[in-house]
């Protein structure tokens, strides 16, 4: 028998996988998850929850009389060697069990343990010798009795939360592989449905009624300019590094907070743990660097102040002109200060276990251009120009791993501070296309019998 | 005689023939495919798949389109019985066969036969929407 190929055929630059060995290591991997979330499952179910439940439906109601008292001690030793004791209060009751006296020590469940030895005796000193308390006891093993009934949501939340997840990523995986066992990928990519449900992360971007693949330009368009029909919503590079510097700072410095506070307390106690210390001082340096960054990184993106752009129309069509007005604010002198139309390709592949993405420019064409310019607190630079998309371009295109997207960016250079760019995204329609128009209908077809169209 | 699991597998050949002149098309056009299928020698066919359809090549994973599928059981419709069949659709105002430099855009017809022996065999073909010259890098990258 032949094994099927690592590697299939070459796609461009890369050989793509072999889908056989693909779908079995697919499976393989969710039906490991869907596994381990049954087992476990099963596991939480039979040893915490179903004794819980068993005691809140089938234990039986009786009186007691406490005979005797005591801690029951529970010792864990982890793998590291240390010796972990925790305590429960028990007591040593007679109760009637079907007109017979039973004695028996109360049972409880693991979650009342504490490893507080003091609070236990503390519980433990509640209870009166020869006093009468109500229990429950098990039928099917009478000398089983509780003291306490009720839910512990925490661990049902735990059994159901963990395993159910490992479940669902598993199970949802596996049905997929079996949708897609012996179809082709035509039959798989004209049959949607449960597959964005189940592979939500897989689906393409939303594309404009009409026309397959060309971006949605909802977004772009619902902002009115002051003399051009729209403004452009800006896509800068510099916020998302603004946003990334004080997330890492936030959630840094968090830690610090923390490790600081334990420090403290230990200091108040009398003890000091040279380690934590140790420790304490690398996160600080870090932590402090990281808001220096951050506001760093604020200054630069508040200090150059806006830029604006609008347009005449939207989307843009090839072959026809559009008006252009740039406005930028802020105080200063910009060395430089440029305008530029450019086409973008855009792809994202999977490098190993790593997901990147390549951009390249692949046409440009400089629509404004200022050198020396000085911006005023109450003169914004503004400068009308007109662009025109070439009559043959591509039109604007996205798929769920490529994109050929068109864009109007600017790049500044003022003298206090560092170089900018600030990029405004723009949809470009096939040429000529009308907008209005409706394309003709998509047509997916699964007869078993014969050649019938069906049409939407 | 050998078995037919110990044959070799028999390797079909699909023939297209395109209504368009040079297999170009504008978008919203009408295509028709003319296909004929040989060299199947006898083995069963249990379906035959018909799709038009976009992918894109270059850097990224592939990613697809289809735009027309149609799946056909009866075996009177298939060889030896039946060796050519047609089928034609509206083609969609997008996207545009494009060759750019990390990014491509192809738009192709694909005829899938699946064999009894749980195999299956495809035939790409591929056609041109719109004319969209090749993208090139701007000079200050060559």
């Amino acid at each position: 028998m032949r094994l099927p190929r690592l590697y299939a055929k070459k796609r461009g630059h890369r050989r793509t996988g072999a889908r056989e060995w693909g779908a079995f290591g697919d499976g393989l991997f969710h039906g490991i998850l869907l596994a381990a979330g049954l087992f476990f499952g099963a596991l939480l179910l039979s040893g915490v929850a179903a004794p819980e439940w068993r005691i809140n439906h089938e234990f039986r109601e009786s009186r007691g009389t406490v005979l005797a008292k005591g801690l029951a001690r529970t010792t864990v030793v982890d793998p590291t060697g240390t010796v972990l004791s925790s305590w429960r209060p028990c007591l040593l009751l007679r109760y009637s069990v079907d007109e017979t006296v039973q004695e028996s020590w109360s049972h409880g469940p693991a979650s009342q343990n504490t490893s507080d030895r003091a609070a236990a005796l503390r519980r433990l000193a509640a209870w009166t010798l020869g006093a009468e308390t109500i229990c429950w006891y098990d039928p099917a093993a009478p000398q089983t009795v509780v003291l306490q009934r009720g839910y512990n949501w925490w661990l049902w939340l735990l059994s159901l939360l963990l395993p159910g997840a490992l479940v669902l990523i598993g199970g949802s995986g596996l049905v997929r592989g079996l949708r897609a066992w012996g179809r082709s990928e035509e039959y798989r990519a004209s049959s949607a449905g449960l597959s964005e449900m189940l592979d939500p992360l897989a689906q393409p971007a939303l594309a404009a009624p009409g026309y397959p693949a060309v971006p949605v330009w909802d977004d772009l368009v619902n902002s009115p300019g002051t003399l051009l029909r729209y403004r452009l919503p800006i896509e800068s590079p510099e916020n998302w590094t603004l946003v990334g510097f004080g997330l890492f700072a936030l959630l840094w410095n968090a830690v610090v907070v923390v490790l600081a506070v334990g420090a403290g307390l230990d200091l108040l106690g009398g003890r000091i743990d040279w380690w934590l210390f140790a420790l304490l001082v690398p996160f600080l340096g870090v932590g402090i660097g990281g808001i220096v960054l951050f506001v760093r990184s604020l200054v630069f993106a508040t200090a150059i102040g806006p830029t604006q752009l609008e347009i005449s129309d939207h989307p843009l069509i090839p072959g026809r002109r559009y008006d252009v007005l740039l406005a930028q604010g802020g105080t200063g002198t910009f060395q430089t200060l440029t305008l530029t139309l450019e086409l973008e390709e855009q792809a994202t592949f999977r490098q190993g276990t790593d997901t990147r993405t390549e951009h390249l420019v692949v046409w440009k064409q400089p629509v404004a251009g200022f050198r020396d310019v000085t911006v005023a607190a109450d003169a914004r630079l503004e400068n009308r120009a007109s662009i025109e998309i070439p009559a043959n371009a591509m039109h604007s295109f996205t798929s769920a791993h490529n994109t050929v997207r068109w864009r109007l960016v600017v790049r500044g250079s003022p003298t206090r501070w560092p170089a900018f760019c600030r990029t405004f995204p723009v949809v470009v329609f096939p040429p000529e296309a009308p907008v209005t128009s409706r394309p003709a209908a998509v047509v997916a077809t699964h007869d078993g019998s014969g050649s019938a169209e069906l049409s939407p | 005689m050998n078995k037919p699991s110990e044959r070799a597998p028999v390797m079909p050949r699909i023939d297209v023939q395109f209504d368009g002149p040079h297999r170009q098309y504008e978008p919203g056009d009408r295509l028709g495919v003319e296909y004929r299928i040989e060299g199947c020698d006898g083995e069963p066919i249990r379906a035959i798949e018909h799709s038009v359809l976009w992918y894109t090549e270059g850097k990224g994973e592939e990613d697809l389109g289809v735009h027309f599928f149609r799946r056909t059981t009866d075996r009177s419709m298939m060889p030896p019985t039946k060796k050519t069949g047609a089928f034609s659709t509206a083609l969609p105002l997008s996207p545009l066969t494009y060759e750019g430099v990390i990014v491509k855009v192809r738009w192709c017809v694909r005829v899938r036969l699946f064999f009894d022996a749980s195999r299956d065999f495809v035939s790409e073909h591929v056609f041109v929407i719109g004319r969209i010259p090749p993208a090139r890098l701007p000079p200050s990258r060559t």
